[in-house]
């Protein structure tokens, strides 16, 4: 019995340092692939002296801004009862507007979800969602091609895919028509839209 | 039947010849076997979970977890990757797969299955609960609307409810306070249903799971790992039992009373030399009567492989042993096994001490034929006429150089209170710390004995207990 006690220990105590771990907006900014997968295994202690350092200067653009940052740090999870108990206390306030479809989920919380950066052979592309629910609102494209006539087919793919009334808002997905003359940015931008839309799920 | 016919067929001698196993060599110890099985088991266990993590580590970009919604739901994922796991690990370690049963023995299977019993019960409650509160944020609904919102709009999520359900109340009822008071039967059954569990709680892993949505090597991966876990059940469940019955086909020879209490039951079969059985193993044995068919009871072997007959040694305790009585010579048998690491071939050290408590000398006594000479036995008993297979152990002491020591008495009399004290047994067997100590007998006695060899400062793993209670 005394093992078991340490087995489910261990798992919430596990849980709780990989949702840590990458939770904190301090971690490299290496694709996650890239980690060595021992990480998994160790628990974070490193994690509280990673989110202390000044966030070090990434080459790209960043997609998480400062406020949201610091957001992830302070609910510390414990995916316990404490966590459970917290959110059912809240929960009944909003009873009322409750009873309602998912698909048709209230305007609640605008989560940005940024995509990877995506290489061709013409420059990176990486895009942002706003999604509100599980309702894609806006996409933003942080970096396209630039420069002569690959910045001009990155306007043009631009203008057709972006934006609060672009073909990502009204399909709803990833499955855009591909703009003409700019395959290879456009099959880019879908990449790491596919890639946004799945963190985002 | 008579002793005199056992003399030379009880004893394990040179490999077996299909003749039944005698030959001129010398009487021979079994050479050991280590604890690398088991820890390569161990190391396969860490990968397993590592592994079945490791999609959700990869799949989820460092610091896109924002807001408290984001945090809840990965920690549902990754508590529903494990539990997944441990679920598969749970019905993998009950599938009596001859290489778990040997490298890990049934009592430490029990308790492992215990334990992790436990903690899956926490990490599919965890996951139920981490996950409708994270989504019930998501979607701004209120924890119970969620509930009706993942059962109605979500594929495979009733079954799943239903699943989770069911994984507590085996949960549950696995507590062993709660155990207790149950009847065995209904205790059973319901562990039973947790197959039902996995075939239920499949489909939403899928249909739902982030990590496992997606067509790839980690779906295909967790689909093989099903396909393996159904494999090995039909294997270790099925098949083998299957073939080991066909090909050995045991039926009872004789039955014997050994006490007034204590029955003997020989058993003959065919090609019974080609049985991979150690001393100290024991059998998963249904008797294929009107009354006995339907359940299936553990018993040791009583007496060394000798290629022409089994021995079961039993006491007469509940119903089911009261009917062994009565067995009919020519019943047929249906045997699971040989199981357990309780064997001369799992120690650890050249020599050992045996500690045997009434009808616990069962296994002992047939390990007692493949231990080297210089080996120690204690033997336990409350009153002279509980004394088991007295003679056979004259004998094996004489052509083994075992030393045999019979301690009569109750707990409290002075004679066992001073031998099984630390001091006692030092006095007894000097090299006390330089064996390895096997135990069975009693519960009472059995925990009584290992305080004692802790106090002497014998160490654990130079411990080993036949336990089957499960």
């Amino acid at each position: 019995m005394r093992r078991a006690l340490f087995a489910i220990t261990g798992l919430a105590a596990g849980t709780t340092a990989l949702v840590v771990l990458k939770g904190s907006p301090a971690a490299t900014p290496v694709a996650a692939g890239e980690l060595p997968a021992g990480t998994v295994a160790v628990p974070g202690e490193s994690a509280p002296a990673n989110r202390a350092a000044t966030r070090p200067p990434s080459a790209r653009p960043s997609g998480t801004p400062a406020p949201k940052a610091s957001a992830s740090r302070t609910p510390r999870p414990k995916p316990t009862a404490s966590a459970t108990t917290k959110a059912t206390t809240s929960a009944p306030r909003r009873t009322t507007a409750a009873p309602r479809t998912t698909t048709a989920a209230p305007p609640a919380t605008n989560r940005k979800v940024t995509g990877p950066v995506v290489t061709n052979e013409f420059g990176n592309v990486q895009v942002q969602i706003t999604v509100s629910g599980t309702k894609i609102v806006n996409c933003v494209a942080l970096e396209l091609p630039s420069g002569g006539q690959s910045g001009q087919r990155s306007d043009r793919v631009d203008a057709a895919y972006s934006g609060t009334s672009g073909q990502v808002v009204q399909r709803q997905s990833a499955s855009l028509d591909t703009v003409s003359g700019a395959t290879y940015t456009s099959r880019s931008y879908q990449q790491s839209l596919q890639a946004a839309l799945d963190q985002a799920r | 039947m008579t002793y005199q016919e056992l003399d030379a067929a009880g004893r394990r001698t040179g490999t077996p010849t299909p003749y039944g196993g005698r030959s001129a060599a010398p009487p021979l110890a079994l050479p050991r076997r280590g604890p690398a099985g088991r820890r390569t088991l161990g190391a396969l266990f860490w990968l397993g979970l590592a592994a079945a993590v490791l999609p959700w580590w990869l799949d989820t970009p460092p610091g896109s977890l924002a807001g408290p919604a984001d945090l809840l739901t990965a920690a549902g994922r990754i508590t529903g990757l494990v539990a997944g796991y441990l679920l598969l690990v749970q019905v993998l370690l009950m599938s009596r797969l001859g290489v778990l049963e040997r490298l890990l023995g049934g009592e430490r299977i029990s308790r492992l299955h215990r334990d992790l019993g436990a903690t899956l019960l926490v990490a599919v409650l965890a996951h139920l609960a981490l996950l409708v509160v994270g989504y019930a944020q998501v979607e701004g609904n209120s924890v119970l609307a969620e509930v009706g919102v993942l059962l109605t709009d979500y594929q495979d999520m009733v079954s799943a409810f239903v699943a989770a359900g069911i994984m507590v109340t085996v949960g549950v009822t696995g507590v062993r306070a709660i155990r207790r008071v149950l009847p065995y039967e209904l205790w059973y059954h319901l562990h039973l249903t947790s197959y039902l569990a996995l075939l239920l709680g499949y489909g939403h892993q899928f249909s739902n799971g982030a990590q496992l949505y997606e067509p790839g090597p980690v779906r295909t991966g967790w689909i093989a790992a099903y396909l393996a876990l159904v494999a090995a059940l039909l294997w270790g469940r099925l098949l083998r039992p299957l073939h080991f019955n066909l090909r050995h086909r045991l039926e009872v020879a004789d039955v014997v009373a050994e006490s007034t209490d204590t029955v003997s039951i020989y058993l003959t079969g065919r090609r019974l030399n080609q049985i991979d059985l150690l001393g100290g193993q024991y059998f998963r044995w249904r008797f294929l009567n009107a009354g006995g068919w339907w359940q299936s009871h553990p018993f040791s072997v009583s007496a060394a492989a000798n290629g022409r007959w089994l021995r079961l040694t039993v006491k007469v305790v509940g119903s089911h042993t009261a009917d062994l009585r009565d067995l009919e010579p020519g019943t047929r048998a249906w045997a699971e096994g040989p199981f357990g690491t309780f064997t001369a071939a799992h120690r650890t050290r050249e020599r050992a001490l045996l500690i045997a408590g009434g009808s616990g000398i069962a296994p002992l006594r047939a390990m007692l034929e493949e231990l080297p000479a210089g080996a120690a036995l204690i033997y336990r008993a409350r009153q002279p006429a509980d004394v088991l297979l007295h003679e056979e152990l004259e004998w094996i002491a004489r052509s083994r150089q075992t030393s045999v020591w019979y301690v009569i008495g109750s707990r409290d009399d002075p004679g066992p209170r001073q031998v099984m004290s630390p001091p006692g047994l030092r006095r007894l067997v000097p090299d006390l710390l330089r064996r390895d100590v096997y135990l069975c007998g009693p519960p009472g006695l059995v925990d009584h004995a290992v305080q004692v060899l802790r106090a002497a400062g014998v160490r654990r793993r130079n411990i080993h207990l036949a336990n089957f209670e499960l």
